[in-house]
C-alpha cells in the first residue's frame, strides 16, 4: 500500500543521531566506494534522460512543428530515442550496482554485528532475552534490506529529479514554474500528516496482526483442551472479537490513506488546469510559447512523484535508521570478560582454589555470592547443593570464568583466571551444561564444536571413551545422522550423551557440571551415568547436584544458601553436623513414594 | 518454489479454489457492484481530462476562447477524479478485508470443530500460514477486482478514442503497449520465488543466530566462536547470492517496463508531428494523443500484475479449500440422546469400555479388544509400561477419537448417541501436558463455566492447592496468563488445570499424571485435595508414576492392549508379577534430591 515499515514513538532518531549514524556506515561502507559511485553515477544518467524526454518534445512542437521545419523535428525524435537507448542501458545497469553496495553492506553488517555479539560475556546474555538479540540480526537488518534494495535508489533519483526539474522548470518560464508550485504546500503538507497517521495506523494494524495471530495459535495449539471441555463456541466468539477489530483497525488505515491518493491525484489536474489556464493567458500575451505550455504539463509529473515517494520513503529511512541505532549499540558493547593483554597459559594441572568471591549478576542487585572461599584439590570431586536460587550454579560458573568476580578471584594452578588465555582456559576448565544443547547439522559436526579441528580418530576414541560409540554408530548413517531441528531426532539422553563427549573431546583437567534434573528412561539413564563416570575419572569434578546418589560419591561437599557457603565437608562429617545440608538429606528421604 | 508446485496441480483442485472465492465474493456482490461502478466514474473522468486539456490548449490557447472556463472545467473533473479515487480505493479495500476476515473465520470455527486425528497431523504452523499469508494472498488479489476492471473501462474507452481520432498513429502509438502489461506479468512471476529464495536463505540465517543464542553456554563453554561466525559467514553469502539474483531480475525487467511506453511517445512526436505540418491534425490533438499514450501505462502495468496475482491467489485459495472441505471424522449423531440426570440419591458416571480395539494408524494397534468397567463413583488408575496406551483411553472416552470396534458407554448410554458437548462436559480431563491460555487466572480456571462465580473459582483453586500461590502472583485471580503474560512453573501450571476441572464438576474425571510436574511437599498436598474431589465421582487415573497410584482405590493394569489385572494395589502387587516390573522400572524415574530447579 505505501513504502516501509513504521516507528514507534521512542525508535525515533533524532536529527544529531542520524549524522552519526551515516558517518559511521558510510566509513562502514568504504570499501564498495566504488561500486557506490558507480550506482550514483548510473542514477544521475537515468534521471537525466528521463528529463530530456520532455524538453525533446518541446523542442520538437515550438522549433519543428509549430516553426513548419521537418528537420528540427526530426533531430528531436532521434534525440529522444537515442536517450531512451541511454536511459535503459544505465537503468539496467543500476540495479546490479545498487544491489551490490547495497547487499555487501548487509553483509558486513551481519558479520560484524554477530561476531561482537559473539565476543560478549555471559552476562550479556542474561541481560538480553534470546528473542531480541536474533531480532537485531534478523528483522533490524532485514528492515535495511528495503531501503537497500530499492529505497535507496529512489531516494537519490526521487531527490535529483526534484532538483533537476524546478530547475529546468524555471528555464523554461519561471512564471508557470510560480504557478504549478502553488498546489506543492497542498502536497507537502497532506504528506505529512499522511505520514504521521499512516504511522499511527500502520503501528496498529501490526499490534492487531501480532493478537489475532496468537489468538489463533492459541486456539490451534489448545484444541485438545478447548474440545475436552466443548468450549469451541467461546473461543470462536473471542476469536472473532480479535478478528473483527483487526478489520476495523485496517479500515481505519485505508481510511487514512485513501484521502491523501485522492487529494494527491487531484493537486496533479489542478495543477494542469492552473497551467492551462495561466499559460494559455501568457500565450496570448506572447511571453511563452504553446510548446512551453505542453512540456510544463508533461515535466508536472516529474514534480509530484518525487514529492510523493519522498515522503514515503520517510518512513522505511526511520526504521532503518532505529535498526541501525540498535545493531551499533551491540557493537559498541564492551565485554565483561576479556583476555588481558598480558595473558598466559594456564598449567596443564594443579588446584582451583576460590578465594573471598562476590558476585552481583547486575549492578545494584543483591549480590548472587557473598565472600566464597572453597577448592579443588586436583583430581578430587566437589558437589555443590543448596536451594534453588541459592547461588550454587553461580559458583560453578564463576569457577569456569563464565563471569569475573566483583571481589575475590579465582585461580587455577596458582595462576588467577583473569590472566589466562581463553584458549588454555577452554582448553583446562570445561563446562557440561544440563541439558545436551545440539545445533543444526551431524552428530559429528555437534562434537566437533569443543574441537573444530578434531580428527575423525579423535572423535571415535572419545566415545570409545565414554563407551558409547557404538550407541551412535547404530543411527542410519551413524555419526554422521542429521540432528534435524534441535536435535528431535535423539532421545534427551543421547543429547545429553553428546554434550558429555564433546567434552571428552577437549579433555580437560577440570568438568564442571550441572546435573540434570529432568528424569530419562531407565536404558538411557544407566548409559548417561556410566558415560558421566568415564569422563569424571582422573580429573578434577566440580558438580552443581541434585541426586544424593551423587552427592554421596563426591570427595567434598559444599552447601550454599543464600548467596553464602554455609557448610563444606565429607558426607559424613556433614550428617554429623546435623545443620542445613541433614536438614536437606532428610527431605530427600521424605519426598520418597510411600509403598 | 510453492509457487512453482502450485503450478503442476492439477485443474480440479484449482477449480475447486476459485469455486470458494465465487461463493464468498457473491455475498459481496453488492460492494463490489458499487466499487465498479465508482471506479467506472473515476475511469471516466481520466479520460476526460486530455480531452479537456486538447479543448483548452485548441480554443483556449490557440484561438481566443474563455481559459478561465478550461481551467475551472478541469478543475471540477479533477475534484470527481480525486473524490472518486479515494471512495474506490475506500471499497476495494472494504471488500476484500471482508473476503479475509470472514474467511479467517471461518477456517478458525472449521479448524475448532475438526477432529483430534486431524491436528495430530496437521502442523500448527501450516495451518496459521493458511489463515494469515494464504488469505493475504487472496486479499491482495480481490481488492485489484473493481480498480481492474475499471482499469479494463479505461483502455478500452481510451483506445477507441485513439484509434477514432487518428487510427494510423494510434496503431503504431499502442504496439508497444501489451508488451508492458506482458513484461509486468513476467516480472511478477520470475520475482516471486527470488523473493522466496531471499526469504528461506533469511530464515536459515535466522537459524544459525538463534541456536547461537540459546545454545551459548555450548558456545562459550569450548570457544566455538569462529565455527559459528563460519556458519553465519555462509548464510551471509548466501543471502547476498540470492538477493543479488533477485536484483537481475529487477534490471531486467523494470526499466523496459519504464522506457516501453517511451516509443510509442517517440512514434506520436515523429508520425504525428509531420502529420500537424502537413495540416493533418491540430496540435492540441497531438498533445491528447500524448497524454491518453501515457493514461494508459499505469493501467496496463497493473493488469499485468492482477493476473499474476490471481495465479497466486488461486494456489492460495486451494490451500485454504483444502481445510475447509475437510470433514469433521467425529461429529455429533442425527439423533442424539441425552444421559440420564444427576439426582443426589444415585451416583452417576458408570463407564464401561468392552471390546475396544483402536490405533493411530491402521498397522499399528494401540487397544486390542479391552474391557473394563468402572462402577460410578470408583477411582480407579490404569497403570502400564510407557507406550501401552494408558492416555488413549482418556482420549478415546473424550471421542477425541472414535474405536475402530467395540463401544464405550457412560452411564449406560454409547458415547456415539450423545451430542459431542454433553459427553465433553461430563468428562473432564487433566491433561499430561498442561495448556493455559492468554487470559488471566480466574478465566483459566473457570473455562468450562465463564459464568463461574469468583467463590466457586476460589474453592476450586483451594482443592487444587493453588489458591496460595495464585494470592501471591501480582494481581491474583486477575493475573494475566500465557505466552504473553505471567509465566508459572509446571507445577503451578498443573495445579491450575487441575482447579479447572474441578470448575467443570464432571461425572467423569480423568487425571492424566496430574502431579507429575509438583514438587514432593506440594504433592501430598493435593493428594489430600484430590481426596476430597475425587470422593463420590468416577476418576481414572494414569499413573505414570507409582506416587499417583496411592491416589486411586483400585489399579487397572494395561498390557499389549488389554486390562490384564484388576484389583486393589497391594493384592496385584502380590499376585502378579509383571505388575511389580511395571512399577520398578517408573520406580527408577524418581530420584531427584531437590526439587525441580529451572537454570539456579
Amino acid at each position: 500500500m505505501w513504502g516501509g515499515g513504521a516507528v514507534s514513538a521512542e525508535d525515533r532518531v533524532s536529527r544529531d543521531e542520524a549524522r552519526t549514524l551515516m558517518r559511521r556506515t558510510l566509513a562502514m561502507a568504504a570499501p564498495f566506494r566504488k561500486t557506490m559511485l558507480a550506482a550514483l553515477a548510473c542514477v544521475i544518467a537515468v534521471t537525466l534522460c528521463t528529463l530530456a524526454g520532455p524538453v525533446l518534445v518541446r523542442h520538437g512542437i515550438d522549433a519543428g512543428i509549430r516553426a513548419k521545419n521537418t528537420r528540427s523535428l526530426n533531430f528531436s525524435v532521434v534525440a529522444y530515442i537515442a536517450v531512451t537507448c541511454i536511459a535503459y542501458c544505465f537503468g539496467r545497469a543500476q540495479y546490479i550496482f545498487i544491489n551490490r553496495a547495497g547487499e555487501d553492506l548487509l553483509r558486513v553488517l551481519r558479520l560484524r554485528v554477530f561476531s561482537q555479539m559473539q565476543k560478549q560475556s555471559m552476562a550479556f546474555y542474561d541481560r538480553e532475552k534470546a528473542g531480541v538479540l536474533v531480532a537485531r540480526m534478523t528483522a533490524d537488518i532485514e528492515s535495511m534490506s528495503e531501503l537497500v534494495q530499492w529505497g535507496l535508489l529512489q531516494f537519490i533519483s526521487a531527490g535529483f529529479l526534484l532538483v533537476l526539474a524546478v530547475i529546468l522548470l524555471f528555464t523554461l518560464s519561471w512564471q508557470l514554474t510560480i504557478v504549478a508550485l502553488l498546489v506543492m504546500p497542498i502536497i507537502f503538507v497532506a504528506s505529512i500528516k499522511f505520514q504521521r497517521d499512516s504511522n499511527k495506523a500502520y503501528l496498529d494494524v501490526r499490534e492487531r496482526v501480532g493478537a489475532n495471530l496468537s489468538a489463533l495459535q492459541e486456539g490451534i495449539t489448545g484444541v485438545r483442551v478447548i474440545q475436552a471441555y466443548a468450549r469451541e463456541e467461546e473461543q470462536v466468539r473471542r476469536f472473532r472479537a480479535s478478528n473483527d477489530a483487526l478489520y476495523k483497525s485496517h479500515m481505519h488505515s485505508v481510511k487514512v490513506s485513501m484521502w491523501y491518493f485522492g487529494l494527491v491525484e487531484f493537486a496533479g489536474i489542478f495543477a494542469s488546469a492552473l497551467i492551462v489556464g495561466m499559460g494559455g493567458w501568457l500565450v496570448h500575451r506572447g511571453s511563452v510559447s504553446v510548446g512551453t505550455v505542453v512540456a510544463f504539463v508533461l515535466l508536472l509529473a516529474n514534480l509530484f512523484d518525487p514529492v510523493q515517494q519522498l515522503s514515503q520513503l520517510y518512513n522505511t529511512m526511520q526504521s532503518a535508521g532505529a535498526a541501525l541505532k540498535k545493531l551499533y549499540g551491540i557493537m559498541d558493547a564492551v565485554p565483561e570478560v576479556d583476555e588481558s593483554i598480558s595473558a598466559v597459559d594456564l598449567p596443564e594441572h594443579g588446584d582451583l582454589v576460590v578465594s573471598g568471591a562476590t558476585f552481583t549478576y547486575a549492578a545494584g542487585a543483591q549480590p548472587a555470592l557473598r565472600d566464597v572461599s572453597i577448592s579443588v584439590p586436583n583430581g578430587k570431586r566437589l558437589a555443590l547443593v543448596g536451594p534453588t536460587g541459592a547461588g550454587k550454579s553461580t559458583l560453578a560458573k564463576l569457577m569456569a570464568r563464565l563471569y569475573d568476580p566483583n571481589e575475590g578471584s579465582i585461580s587455577y594452578s596458582g595462576v588467577n583466571l583473569r590472566d589466562a588465555t581463553m584458549q588454555s582456559l577452554r582448553e583446562r576448565i570445561v563446562v557440561v551444561p544440563q541439558e545436551g544443547f545440539l545445533f543444526n547439522g551431524t552428530i559429528r559436526e555437534n562434537l566437533r564444536i569443543a574441537k573444530s579441528d578434531a580428527t575423525d580418530v579423535e572423535i571415535d576414541n572419545a566415545l570409545h571413551a565414554l563407551g558409547v560409540f557404538e550407541r551412535f554408530m547404530a543411527f542410519p548413517q551413524g555419526l554422521d545422522t542429521e540432528v534435524h531441528e534441535r536435535g528431535s531426532r535423539l532421545s534427551a539422553g543421547e543429547r545429553q550423551l553428546v554434550s558429555l563427549a564433546r567434552a571428552a573431546l577437549v579433555d580437560p583437567a577440570v568438568l564442571v557440571l550441572d546435573e540434570a534434573t529432568s528424569n530419562l528412561d531407565p536404558g538411557t539413564e544407566k548409559d548417561v551415568e556410566a558415560a558421566l563416570e568415564a569422563l569424571m575419572q582422573g580429573r578434577s569434578v566440580v558438580v552443581v547436584a541434585h541426586r544424593l546418589t551423587t552427592v554421596q560419591r563426591a570427595d567434598a561437599i559444599g552447601v550454599v544458601d543464600h548467596a553464602e557457603l554455609v557448610e563444606w565437608g565429607t558426607h559424613s562429617e556433614l550428617v554429623q553436623k546435623n545443620g542445613k545440608y541433614a536438614a536437606l538429606v532428610n527431605a530427600w528421604n521424605a519426598s520418597q513414594p510411600t509403598r | 518454489m510453492s509457487q512453482a508446485e502450485s503450478h503442476k496441480q492439477d485443474g480440479p483442485a484449482t477449480a475447486e479454489g476459485w469455486k470458494l472465492l465465487r461463493s464468498v465474493l457473491r455475498e459481496q456482490r453488492r460492494g463490489l457492484m458499487q466499487g465498479v461502478v465508482i471506479g467506472l466514474i473515476w475511469s471516466a473522468g481520466k479520460v476526460a481530462i486530455p480531452q479537456l486539456f486538447k479543448l483548452g490548449v485548441d480554443r483556449g490557447i490557440e484561438q481566443d476562447g474563455s481559459l478561465l472556463f478550461w481551467a475551472g472545467a478541469i478543475t471540477c473533473v479533477g475534484v470527481v477524479a480525486g473524490v472518486f479515487s479515494a471512495w474506490r480505493r475506500w471499497i476495494g479495500f472494504r471488500e476484500s478485508r471482508w473476503t479475509e476476515s470472514s474467511l479467517r473465520e471461518r477456517i478458525f470455527t472449521h479448524l475448532q470443530g475438526l477432529h483430534i486425528g486431524y491436528h495430530d497431523i496437521a502442523q500448527t504452523g501450516q495451518l496459521m500460514s493458511r489463515a494469515s499469508s494464504d488469505l493475504g494472498q487472496i486479499q491482495g488479489f480481490v481488492v485489484m477486482i473493481p480498480l481492474t476492471i475499471s482499469n479494463v473501462a479505461m483502455v478500452v474507452a481510451v483506445m477507441l478514442i485513439l484509434l477514432s481520432s487518428q487510427p494510423m498513429l494510434a496503431v503504431i502509438a499502442l504496439a508497444p503497449l501489451p508488451f508492458v502489461n506482458l513484461a509486468a506479468r513476467r516480472f511478477s512471476n520470475s520475482i516471486h520465488p527470488a523473493i522466496l529464495a531471499v526469504q528461506a536463505e533469511q530464515a536459515e540465517l535466522a537459524n544459525v543466530v538463534e541456536e547461537s543464542v540459546s545454545g551459548i553456554r555450548v558456545v562459550k563453554g569450548f570457544g566455538a566462536e569462529a565455527t559459528q561466525m563460519r556458519k553465519l559467514e555462509k548464510e551471509a553469502n548466501d543471502i547476498r547470492g540470492v538477493s543479488l539474483g533477485a536484483a537481475k531480475i529487477r534490471s531486467k525487467f523494470l526499466p523496459g517496463i519504464d522506457l516501453l511506453p517511451s516509443i510509442g511517445l517517440i512514434a506520436v512526436l515523429g508520425i504525428g508531428g509531420h502529420r500537424v505540418i502537413n495540416g493533418q491534425m491540430s496540435v492540441g490533438d497531438l498533445v491528447a494523443f500524448n497524454t491518453y499514450l501515457t493514461m494508459l501505462i499505469w493501467p496496463l502495468r497493473n493488469i499485468g500484475m492482477t493476473v499474476a496475482f490471481g495465479q497466486r491467489a488461486a494456489a492460495a485459495l486451494m490451500r485454504v479449500n483444502e481445510v475447509l472441505s475437510t470433514e469433521p471424522a467425529v461429529a455429533d449423531p442425527p439423533k442424539p440422546q441425552a444421559l440420564p440426570s444427576r439426582t443426589s440419591s444415585a451416583f452417576t458416571g458408570a463407564v464401561t469400555f468392552s471390546d475396544v480395539s483402536f490405533g493411530y494408524s491402521a498397522e499399528h494397534e494401540v487397544l486390542n479388544h479391552l474391557d473394563l468397567v468402572i462402577q460410578p463413583g470408583e477411582s480407579v488408575a490404569i497403570v502400564g509400561a510407557t507406550g501401552s496406551g494408558k492416555s488413549t483411553l482418556a482420549r478415546l472416552l473424550l471421542r477425541f477419537y472414535d474405536t475402530s470396534s467395540g463401544g464405550i458407554t457412560l452411564d449406560g448410554i454409547d458415547i456415539r448417541q450423545l451430542r459431542l458437548s454433553e459427553l465433553r462436559r461430563a468428562v473432564a480431563v487433566v491433561f499430561e501436558d498442561t495448556l493455559l491460555f492468554h487470559d488471566t487466572v480466574a478465566a483459566n480456571i473457570a473455562f468450562a463455566e465463564p459464568n463461574a462465580h469468583q467463590d466457586r473459582i476460589e474453592a476450586a483453586a483451594r482443592l487444587a492447592g493453588a489458591h496460595d500461590f495464585i494470592l501471591e502472583l501480582p494481581d491474583g485471580y486477575n493475573t494475566v496468563l500465557g505466552e504473553r503474560g505471567y509465566s508459572l512453573s509446571g507445577g503451578q501450571r498443573q495445579r491450575i488445570a487441575i482447579a479447572r476441572a474441578i470448575v467443570a464438576d464432571p461425572r467423569v474425571l480423568v487425571l492424566d499424571d496430574a502431579t507429575s510436574a509438583v514438587d514432593p511437599a506440594k504433592e501430598n498436598e493435593i493428594r489430600e485435595a484430590m481426596t476430597t474431589v475425587m470422593r463420590g465421582r468416577t476418576t481414572l487415573v494414569i499413573a505414570h508414576r507409582p506416587a499417583t497410584i496411592a491416589l486411586a482405590s483400585k489399579v487397572a493394569l494395561l498390557d499389549e492392549g488389554r486390562i490384564v489385572a484388576f484389583g486393589e494395589h497391594s493384592h496385584l502387587l502380590a499376585t502378579n508379577a509383571k505388575y511389580g516390573e511395571v512399577l520398578a522400572a517408573q520406580e527408577k524415574n524418581i530420584a531427584s534430591l531437590t526439587s525441580k530447579t529451572a537454570g539456579d
